[in-house]
C-alpha cells in the first residue's frame, strides 16, 4: 500500500500548530471546519446572527484550543463550542426552538394513502437508478440545490451535520440537543421532501 | 400487519438499519408482497444518496474572509475580543 494521508495524525499536527498560535494553521482549520459550525449555529439562531457567532467562536478557540485534550475531534469539539454558545444566547433571551416533530409523513405524502392505509396515488416512477447518473441531469441537480436551500434551518442543519459526522448520530444529537428520534424524523422528513420533489421533476421536468 | 402508510412512516430508519429485527422482518414481508412500496423506498433511498452528495455546506469566501480578519487582528493584538461587549 501506498502512503496514504492519516486524519488523525494530520489532525493532531494541525492541533499542535493552533495551540501554537501560527496563523497557517488557523486559516487551514477555518476553511476545513467553518461550514459545519455555521450549521450548527443556523440551527440554534437565524442565518444574520449565525455567522457573527461563529466568528466569536473562532476568536475564543485561540485560546481555548491550549485547553484541547483531544478526548473527542477536532470538528466535534469546535461544534460544541458554537452549540454552547448558542444556546446560552437563547437562554438569555428566553427565545425556544420550536420544532414539529409530531408527524413523520410529510403532509402531500401522506395525502397519497387511502382510510385504509394502503397507497391511493403511488410512487408513478422508480429512479432508484445512481444517484450519480439522475445528478448528470444539470437541471436536476439544481433543482436539489434549490429545493435543499429551502429546507427548513433545523432539518438542513441536521442533515448537514449528519453527513458530517459520518451519520454518528449520537453525536448530532448532543450538538443540536434533539432526541435520536426526533433527529431520525428531521432526516426522515428531508428526504421525503426530496423524493416529492425528484417525482415532480422526474414527470413534469419542473423544479 | 404493516400497513403501506406505517411503512412510509419508518422507511428512513429501515434504509438506516435502525429498526429492531422483528419491524425488519415486517417491513421485508410487506415489501415482498407490494411493488409501490418496493418502488417508494427505492426512491427514498436514491433521494438519501442524492442528498448526501448535496449537503455538504458550502461557505461564502467572504465568510470565511472575514473570520480570518478576526483571528489575524486577535492574534497581533492579544486575544481579547473587541466585539465581546456586543
Amino acid at each position: 500500500m501506498t502512503v496514504s494521508t492519516h486524519p488523525d495524525l494530520d489532525e493532531s499536527r494541525l492541533v499542535e500548530a493552533l495551540k501554537l498560535g501560527e496563523q497557517a494553521a488557523f486559516t487551514e482549520a477555518v476553511s476545513t471546519y467553518t461550514a459545519g459550525m455555521l450549521a450548527v449555529a443556523r440551527y440554534y439562531v437565524d442565518p444574520g446572527n449565525a455567522e457573527e457567532i461563529v466568528q466569536d467562536c473562532w476568536v475564543t478557540v485561540i485560546d481555548a484550543i491550549r485547553r484541547f485534550e483531544g478526548r473527542s475531534g477536532l470538528k466535534t469539539w469546535l461544534h460544541r463550542i458554537v452549540a454552547n454558545r448558542c444556546k446560552n444566547l437563547l437562554r438569555t433571551s428566553g427565545r425556544e426552538i420550536t420544532t414539529d416533530f409530531s408527524e413523520r409523513l410529510e403532509p402531500e405524502l401522506d395525502s397519497r394513502f387511502k382510510a385504509s392505509g394502503r397507497w391511493a396515488t403511488p410512487p408513478k416512477l422508480r429512479f432508484d437508478e445512481s444517484a450519480d447518473a439522475l445528478l448528470e441531469n444539470g437541471a436536476l441537480s439544481d433543482c436539489l440545490d434549490k429545493h435543499l436551500g429551502h429546507l427548513p434551518e433545523s432539518q438542513r442543519s441536521a442533515l448537514i451535520l449528519y453527513e458530517a459526522h459520518q451519520r454518528k448520530s449520537d453525536e448530532v444529537c448532543n450538538i443540536l440537543d434533539v432526541s435520536a428520534s426526533n433527529l431520525r424524523v428531521m432526516l426522515h422528513r428531508a428526504r421525503q421532501k426530496i423524493f416529492l420533489m425528484v417525482e415532480t421533476f422526474q414527470e413534469t421536468g419542473e423544479c | 400487519m404493516l400497513m403501506c402508510r406505517e411503512l412510509a412512516g419508518i422507511a428512513s430508519d429501515y434504509i438506516d438499519g435502525e429498526l429492531s429485527t422483528g419491524r425488519r422482518l415486517s417491513v421485508q414481508m410487506h415489501l415482498l408482497m407490494c411493488r409501490h412500496c418496493r418502488a417508494f423506498i427505492g426512491n427514498l433511498r436514491a433521494s438519501a444518496e442524492l442528498m448526501r452528495g448535496h449537503s455538504s455546506a458550502r461557505v461564502e469566501q467572504s465568510v470565511i474572509d472575514r473570520i480570518n480578519h478576526r483571528i489575524t487582528e486577535a492574534l497581533s493584538h492579544g486575544t481579547e475580543d473587541p466585539d465581546s461587549d456586543r
